[in-house]
């Protein structure tokens, strides 16, 4: 029973993994919170329901999706960061929450309030391993998910746009004296950031068999507790805390009420800000506290 | 009234300010010069409380700065201008030099039901700084749309209000013409004749030896001289930190 | 006046109190994303009171705005380490800790909500209102007001003229905690029901863009971007379910071309003048 939530935890966390590791992106590069990322998280995950209900199948709707919240987020980035640079350092921030809510509003147009459901597109197979039952749906969801994080701390870390990245981040004027280009690098993170979040939508309608336009709010304030909890700015942090979070998540409706998992996770949420801003393992941002 | 005893500030392997000693003397001119990077503003910064001492002693009149935050520094005496004209942009002329009297009177939730002849006077009082300064006739404007000069001679104001024991000026004549500096001195002698010590950071020559009664030298973090407008000039080490050691 | 114009009316007059407690906060630079928090804190202590001790509801109303006010100021001082987002993901966290505390708080009904509250009128609200107006409108011509503006300005060089930065940055959180305490009982009492989903993050973004809205630079900004939002659902009939789009494409745009609000500070001042002008007494010389 315990290593079957384990496993549960896992998979829920993954999905959290990813959200926060685009919040995390965004925040290491413009210091700065994208609060119309849960937003586009949740774009993506109704577009991954609409290409299966057209009956396409699942790795494909996954791509458009992710090319689809992709660009949404690059949106967000020439609307609500590029004009902003002058501005009040909490401009963007209070742009993204103006943005957020019209991708709310146009979703709830575009595919009701009422809850929809995802449909079934593949055979669904259990496996056994040990005391522990998966399908193969929860086996997409954890592979997917290891393959993008992995994929995409190995990019960070070895490639030349990675290195760019993490130029941009510690240092923009220098990064740009240097010949990185930094509209190039802003833009690139933007859509990574996105299209993270549109794979994490879809993997989450897959775990939850049904969306409403505002599952955004919830799962995008989740993916910021992660990101918290693992170091601002830390991708790896990031991953770990997300996954944490989802076993925290499981293990409470498991053993717990459900009713008390949001009030533990947003308690933790809150206590770490305040005594522990750094998170678990550290942050890339320069100072927390004055 | 100022001493400032084996005072050190180290920022994690970087060493700004070293074992240094000063003191000052009420109702004289103090100059503080030195190459670019000496640690100059540093020196203010820890005066004035914005930076922790590594090391070291601060008391001014008879009192340890180190304790202290800056709010409470100020409120014994020590008002400062800065390097890089900080004023608060989104107020007037005028705002600017009242808010620096608010240490000096009601300013808590009771201000806001204030009689009015409290007010009078120190309105009047402003009214004379900002006349002293020329600035009255511009004192509605927004502080950022005054002119270099203008704005530097309002900070100058600003601090004024204040009624200090000791004014701290970080650069009062950076990007100034030789009128407006010539200006600057007269405002400062004003401001001595008052009763005011002044401690000044300044590259202008002119103003430096034209004023001070006692200058001290910095470079690379210590205090490699101390003394009158005349010893300086004549000391190597000052003529060396800022030329150069001469080869062979 | 019909009883669909009274609720809008009502409605109204708590969300200026909101924005006005989002702005208070806003003074000090500190933006807060958990005013709901404080509101619900306002709503679920004085319906308590009113309903299950029988106070009388003004008496209870501040009990439950200070109540609100303490735990403000309990935030208020840690949060004070933090420096720009960081506040605000605590503000934020703190807003949903509260939300999700009532879900599961018993004695309040938990999740099903609680029934019960009610007494509270137009004049009552319009009173906290006009109350709260007239505060910030003294506040900005006073000297505390000009503190603050040094403090959102500069607070290094604010606490180099002998003002006391923290001091004054929790007094401003406490103040925003009691308003929105305020508007929280309020709210509890106008509706007569209150479940936790009432406060919930949508409702904090909303009362700060109605501040964003109307202009961050003076209160009146607040007052004015509350009334529009609270207006326009009715302009906006032909709008329908498009009206939150709408709102939130305007947002963005003035974010972009004119970020400092409908309302600013010029404005305010240019009008101060002119008034002033026309009822010009034997005065001191201006200023």
């Amino acid at each position: 029973m315990f290593f079957q939530q384990l496993v549960n935890g896992l998979m829920l966390g993954s999905t959290y993994s990813l959200i926060a590791i685009g919040y995390s992106l965004v925040l290491g590069l413009l210091q700065m919170l994208n609060l119309a990322h849960g937003d586009v998280f949740m774009f993506g995950a109704f577009l991954g329901l609409t290409f299966a209900l057209l009956g396409i199948p699942l790795y494909l709707a996954l791509l458009l999706a992710m090319l689809g919240a992709g660009i949404i987020s690059v949106i967000v980035e020439r609307l609500c960061f590029r004009p902003l640079k002058k501005a009040h350092f909490l401009g963007p921030l209070l742009s993204t929450i103006a943005f957020g809510i019209l991708l709310q509003n146009v979703g709830t147009q575009i595919w009701g309030s009422e809850p929809s459901r995802y449909p079934q597109t593949t055979e669904i197979t259990q496996f056994h391993l040990g005391p522990v039952i998966i399908s193969s749906i929860q086996l997409i969801i954890l592979a997917t998910s290891l393959i993008l994080m992995v994929g995409l701390d190995q990019f960070v870390r070895r490639t030349r746009m990675g290195r760019a990245m993490r130029a941009t981040s510690e240092n923009q004027t220098n990064a740009s004296l240097l010949g990185v280009d930094v509209n190039w690098v802003v833009t690139f993170t933007f859509f990574s950031s996105g299209a993270l979040a549109g794979v994490a939508g879809v993997l989450t309608a897959l775990v939850y068999l049904q969306l409403t336009p505002f599952i955004g709010i919830r799962q995008g304030l989740i993916g910021m507790v992660a990101m918290v909890i693992g170091g601002l700015g830390n991708l790896r942090g990031a991953m770990i805390g997300g996954i944490l979070i989802g076993v925290i998540e499981v293990m409470n409706d498991a053993y717990l009420t459900a009713s008390y998992r949001d009030m533990i996770i947003f308690g933790l949420f809150f206590l770490f800000l305040m005594f522990k801003p750094e998170g678990l393992f550290g942050t890339t941002e320069r100072e927390s506290r004055s | 009234m100022l001493e400032m005893a084996n005072v050190s500030k180290k920022f994690g392997g970087l060493t700004a300010l070293e074992n240094v000693h000063l003191r000052l003397e009420k109702n004289r001119t103090y100059g503080l010069i030195g190459p670019n990077g000496a640690g100059k503003t540093t020196l203010f910064n820890l005066v004035t409380g914005l930076l922790p001492v590594s090391e070291g002693s601060i008391r001014f009149l008879g009192q340890e700065l180190t304790s202290l935050r800056s709010h409470q520094i100020s409120r014994l005496g020590i008002a400062r201008t800065f390097q890089n004209i900080r004023l608060f942009p989104t107020m007037t002329v005028l705002e600017n030099v009242l808010v620096a009297q608010n240490i000096r009177t009601h300013s808590g939730i009771t201000s806001l039901w204030l009689l009015r002849d409290g007010e009078r006077k120190f309105r009047e009082e402003a009214e004379f700084l900002l006349k002293q300064m020329g600035l009255w006739h511009k004192r509605k404007e927004k502080s950022t749309s005054l002119a270099y000069g203008e704005q530097r001679r309002l900070e100058i104001a600003r601090a004024l209000a204040l009624k200090p024991n000791l004014l701290l000026l970080d650069e009062p004549a950076a990007g100034m013409n030789e009128a407006e500096t010539e200006e600057l001195l007269d405002r400062i002698q004003e401001i001595r004749n008052m009763g005011t010590t002044v401690f000044l950071i300044e590259h202008d020559m002119n103003v430096v030896m034209g004023i001070c009664d006692t200058i001290s030298v910095l470079n690379f973090g210590k205090l490699i001289a101390q003394g009158t407008p005349d010893d300086i000039q004549a000391n190597e080490g000052v003529i060396e930190a800022y030329l150069g050691k001469e080869e062979g | 006046m019909s009883v669909y114009i009274e609720g809008v009316l009502a409605l109204m007059g708590i969300n200026i109190l909101l924005a006005l407690s989002v702005y208070a906060i806003l003074t000090t630079d500190q933006l807060s994303l958990g005013n709901t928090g404080f509101m619900a804190i306002g709503a679920y202590v004085s319906a308590y009171l009113t309903v299950k001790s029988g106070f009388p509801l003004v008496p209870a109303l501040i009990i439950g705005a200070l109540t609100a006010s303490v735990i403000g100021l309990l935030i208020g001082i840690p949060a004070l380490r933090l420096k720009g987002i960081y506040l605000v993901m605590a503000t934020l966290g703190f807003g949903e800790m509260v939300r999700t505390f009532f879900m599961n708080f018993e004695p309040t009904g938990g999740a099903s909500g609680f029934r019960g509250p009610m007494g509270s009128s137009l004049i009552l609200i319009y009173a906290f209102v006009l109350v709260f107006v007239v505060f910030f409108w003294l506040l900005s011509r006073s000297r505390l007001g000009r503190s603050l503006d040094a403090v959102r300005d500069d607070p290094e060089v604010a606490s180099t003229m002998g003002l006391n930065v923290t001091h004054l940055k929790v007094w401003a959180f406490w103040l925003g905690a009691f308003i929105a305490g305020v508007a929280g009982g309020l709210y509890a009492h106008h509706m007569f029901y209150i479940e936790s989903s009432n406060f919930n993050f949508l409702l904090a973004t909303m009362i700060v863009l109605y501040v964003i809205l109307g202009g961050m630079e003076t209160f009146w900004g607040a007052v004015a971007g509350a009334v529009i939002f609270s207006i326009l659902p009715e302009a906006l009939r032909f709008m329908k379910d498009w009206r939150l789009s709408f709102y939130g494409a305007v947002l963005v745009t003035m974010m972009i071309v004119r970020p400092s609000g409908i309302i600013t500070r010029e404005m305010v001042r240019n009008f101060e003048e002119w008034l002033g002008r026309i009822f010009r007494t034997e005065e001191t010389k201006d200023a």
